[in-house]
């Protein structure tokens, strides 16, 4: 048996195994003994012909691409191209089915191959490896494949491409077709390669580049006709349609995962036309054409740069429109806050439900919008705050800022306060208004101004206890915080709350200390958290008064141990009866109309001159003007409580002459007729400062605002040591950014001063470099 | 109770003969603590806010600075007393006039 075998040839056993292999290749029934028989034939071959497996292959080749001869032969005699694919694809699954068979009983061949390139234990390896993917491994089927990329598709693979892709083309122009046909073809060239590491490669170099030029060819045709005929909004809609076609028919005759086909597509249909498409932006945001905008932001999104044009396009126009309607509308909104921020609010929600609609609220087109609100919410062309008022602080200009921050801190006042608008606005409505304003103030860049003022209302309210709801004006001092406040000024605010109710507390057991009491009512406040400067304002009190004050502090001394205090007369306030001959009325009063009316009241008929009531009251010439100019003609009243001869129109016009007297046919004016009694409040805007300290107000804005800028350039040199000039501004405007934006010129003169004072020095080789010295 | 206040009042008014009557004064003053330099020399904040520790820790809740009191030395220089009660246990002199501290008053 051994010696029998011993002799055995390849040549003897390849004359049966041959006609088996040949039925294998051209898929005809092959029964399981001549299977088992091919199996067995194999081994042999291997076992006992030393040249056995390098023959065997060599043979099995020249079959193998013999077959494949006779297939091409079968493909091309196909003239019609949906034959000759149909034909193709046949030729090919049959030979990739075979691709799985074949290479089985020829596994020893390949173990024996390999077992003669590598050491004994590299194949035993090898042996491993192809129980691990006995068909990835197999040089059998790789030698299938190769021989069919070789004879069969290297001749007719551009014919393949061709017709195919005249499908494609047909199909592109509406013509139904098999699109298997297609999918066929690219299958094959995918299965086709047999490079492990790149399964695509064949696929990609042929059919994919094929498709993509065809594709490419198409649509450089069909975009400008469609553009030239159809006009640009309809092109848009065309694009933007075959942008989607040829996503879906990319992915049923592409493989996944390569996006070629898309690019190649966006490049041609919205790349090329890219600058008449932009164009066409400007106008349809302005006709707020939100689809349409839509349409062209999905399609600009897809090139590169595409959407910049659109956000520059969307920043003008939201800061132009704001502008314009902001000017249009100058004559209201600069005399009434609740006008002003409602047109602004009005305005931000447009503008914002454009940016949802058109945009999906994408977030560059937010950014955009931001920007341009900031733009219009800054602007000073319609209304400016100048806050270097008077002289100038050391000489420097101060560039004028928007009063927007001024009137939304009136319009918070007129929410918080009780007036008619907060009578009127349910308790939710006054919530999302403050929100409102807390959304507008986001956008301001000089928020300390808004502070001062938002102070300065609150002041007057705690004081003239007016707020319409103190819950709400504790939960706005909250949101002051969440919107980033600056902590200090935040805490000042919470502060003077709590004040407000250790004062009442005060006032409660004064009142109890003694029976005679109960027309005084005091507020002692911490001068730290409400004062601002020595701006006190003297006056000589009425009698009715003045009597009270020793005990106020005789009391406030039993209390309390090293402090002092100082009377805020021009804070105080009260009511007053006011008899005449025919009626009797309750005035509410500041202290300083007090002092002026009580004057009258040892001589009630007589005319008393400017001068004599000067020395009457000691009031300083500013505040006795204003206060007679508040009783001469205050806007409220038909009739005034006091007149006045020579005329005069305005308080700068009373000269030491003038002469006042009470007037004894006061009478409030109810439907035309007067009425004998009734209550009026002659207050007004509670005056907490003087003119000489708003004056002082606005320079210490300034200044602190200087005194910032030094302390955070310092806290930066100090984590940073070494920081570049452009480093240290974005750094700066950073921190700056809850309280103001700090100008250019200021930074610059603040650099200066510190480098002057030996806070710090340019880097000697840089001189846009800052070093810290400590 | 108000109303009864009101009505004797209006029979006072009309016992005196005044023409304008004060029927109400709502008084307003500030205080602050009696102090020659409004500056605590030790952390450099005005005495009339809390200390710096004070105002790091934010005592929020009870009633804010009420807590951080002035005092005052015989010498009468004057500082928180958070600050300087930090200050005696390093050593026990005033740090303006190095004078033997020893507190005249507690701020209240």
């Amino acid at each position: 048996m051994l010696k029998e075998k011993g002799q055995l040839k390849f040549e003897d056993k390849w004359t049966y195994m041959r006609p088996i292999v040949l039925k294998l290749l051209k898929q005809e029934p092959v029964s399981p003994a001549e299977w088992q028989e091919l199996f067995y034939d194999v081994h042999l071959v291997c076992l006992w012909d030393e040249k056995g497996p390098v023959k065997l292959r060599d043979h099995l080749h020249e079959d193998i691409v013999q077959f494949i001869k006779q297939a091409q032969n079968r493909v091309l005699a196909q003239r019609q191209e949906e034959a000759l694919l149909k034909a193709y694809i046949a030729e090919w699954r049959k030979f990739f089915t075979q691709c799985n068979y074949l290479p089985t009983p020829f596994r020893q061949l390949e173990s024996s191959l390999q077992g003669k390139t590598t050491s004994a234990s590299s194949s035993m390896q090898s042996n491993n490896n192809s129980k691990k993917g006995p068909i990835d491994e197999s040089i059998v089927r790789k030698l299938m494949l190769d021989s069919w990329n070789d004879s069969i598709f290297s001749d007719i693979k551009h014919r393949l491409q061709e017709s195919a892709m005249k499908l494609v083309h047909a199909e592109r122009n509406g013509e139904a077709f098999d699109s298997q046909l297609v999918i066929g073809v690219r299958e094959s060239y995918v299965n086709l390669c047999s490079n492990t590491e790149d399964r695509l490669q064949i696929y990609r170099e042929n059919f994919e580049a094929a498709y993509i030029q065809s594709t490419e060819m198409f649509y450089r045709m069909k975009a400008p006709e469609q553009l030239a005929t159809n006009g640009v909004q309809a092109y848009m809609r065309y694009a933007d349609a075959k942008l989607r076609e040829e996503e879906a028919r990319a992915q049923r005759y592409l493989e996944a995962g390569s996006n070629g086909v898309i690019q190649c597509c966006v490049k041609v249909l919205v790349g090329n036309p890219l600058s008449v498409l932009l164009a066409e932006c400007a106008p349809l945001i302005k006709a707020g054409e939100t689809e349409r905008l839509q349409l062209m932001f999905r399609l600009l999104e897809r090139v590169p740069e595409g959407v910049q044009p659109m956000l520059r396009e969307l920043e003008n126009h939201i800061t132009q429109a704001g502008l314009a309607d902001m000017v249009a509308a100058a004559d209201i909104i600069t005399q009434d806050s609740e006008k002003y921020v409602e047109r602004l609010l009005e305005l931000f929600r447009k503008f914002s439900k454009l940016v949802h609609d058109a945009f999906s609220d994408d977030p560059r087109f937010l950014t955009a919008r931001d920007k341009a609100f900031k733009a219009v919410v800054n602007d000073t062309t319609v209304f400016r705050l100048e806050l270097g008022t008077g002289r100038n602080i050391g000489g420097k200009m101060v560039a004028p800022e928007s009063k927007c921050p001024e009137l939304l801190a009136n319009y918070c006042d007129m929410l918080l306060r009780r007036t008619p608008l907060s009578k009127r606005l349910t308790s939710e409505e006054i919530e999302s208004r403050l929100r409102d304003v807390l959304l507008v103030l986001k956008y301001v860049s000089n928020k300390d101004v808004f502070m001062r003022y938002h102070k300065a209302h609150l002041t007057r309210r705690l004081i003239l206890d007016a707020s319409a709801d103190s819950e709400k004006e504790e939960d706005m001092v909250e949101w002051l915080r969440e919107v980033g406040m600056p902590a200090d000024y935040v805490n000042k605010l919470a502060r003077m709350f709590q004040d407000i109710k250790v004062s009442e507390d005060l006032n409660a057991q004064f009142r109890t200390s003694t029976a005679r009491h109960d027309a005084i009512n005091i507020k002692i406040l911490n001068a730290g958290a409400w004062a601002r400067g020595s701006e006190r304002v003297t006056v000589s009190l009425p009698v009715e008064l003045e009597d009270y004050i020793p005990e106020v502090e005789e009391f406030y001394k039993k209390k309390h141990n090293g402090r002092k205090l100082q009377w805020y007369h021009h804070m105080s306030n009260g009511t007053i009866t006011f008899a005449t001959t025919s009626g009797k009325f309750d005035l509410d009063v500041t202290t300083f109309q007090m002092a002026v009316l009580f004057a009258w009241n040892q001589r009630p008929h007589d005319k008393i001159t400017y001068e004599n009531l000067r020395l009457a009251t000691e009031l300083p010439d500013g505040e006795l003007r204003r206060t007679l100019w508040s009783l001469v003609a205050f806007p409220k009243l038909k009739r005034q409580l006091l007149l006045f001869n020579p005329p005069a129109t305005a308080p700068k016009d009373f000269d030491e002459h003038t002469t006042f007297w009470v007037n004894q046919d006061f009478a409030l004016i109810k439907n035309a007729r007067p009425q004998r009694r009734g209550k009026v409040n002659l207050v007004g805007r509670l005056q907490l400062s003087t003119e000489r300290s708003q004056i002082e107000d606005n320079q210490s804005i300034v200044q602190l605002r200087i005194l910032r800028t030094q302390e955070a350039i310092i806290k930066i040199l100090k984590m940073r040591k070494k920081i570049s000039n452009a480093a240290l501004q974005s750094e700066l405007v950073d921190i700056l950014k809850n309280m103001f934006l700090p100008s250019k010129k200021m930074i610059k003169e603040q650099l200066e001063w510190l480098i002057e004072h030996k806070y710090m020095r340019r880097d000697d080789d840089d001189i846009n470099t800052f070093i810290y010295m400590a | 109770m108000a109303d009864e206040n009101d009505n004797e009042r209006m029979d006072d008014n009309q016992k005196s003969d005044k023409m304008f009557t004060l029927k109400k004064w709502n008084a307003v003053a500030m205080w602050s603590w009696d102090v020659e330099c409004d500056t605590c020399a030790i952390c450099r904040v005005q005495v009339m806010d809390a200390c710096l520790r004070c105002q790091a820790e934010s005592k929020k809740d009870s009633y804010g600075k009420q807590d951080c009191v002035v005092v005052w030395g015989e010498c009468n220089h004057s500082f928180h007393y958070c600050c300087m009660s930090l200050w005696v246990k390093q050593n026990n002199r005033c740090p303006l006039c190095q004078q033997e501290w020893s507190i005249q008053r507690m701020g209240k």
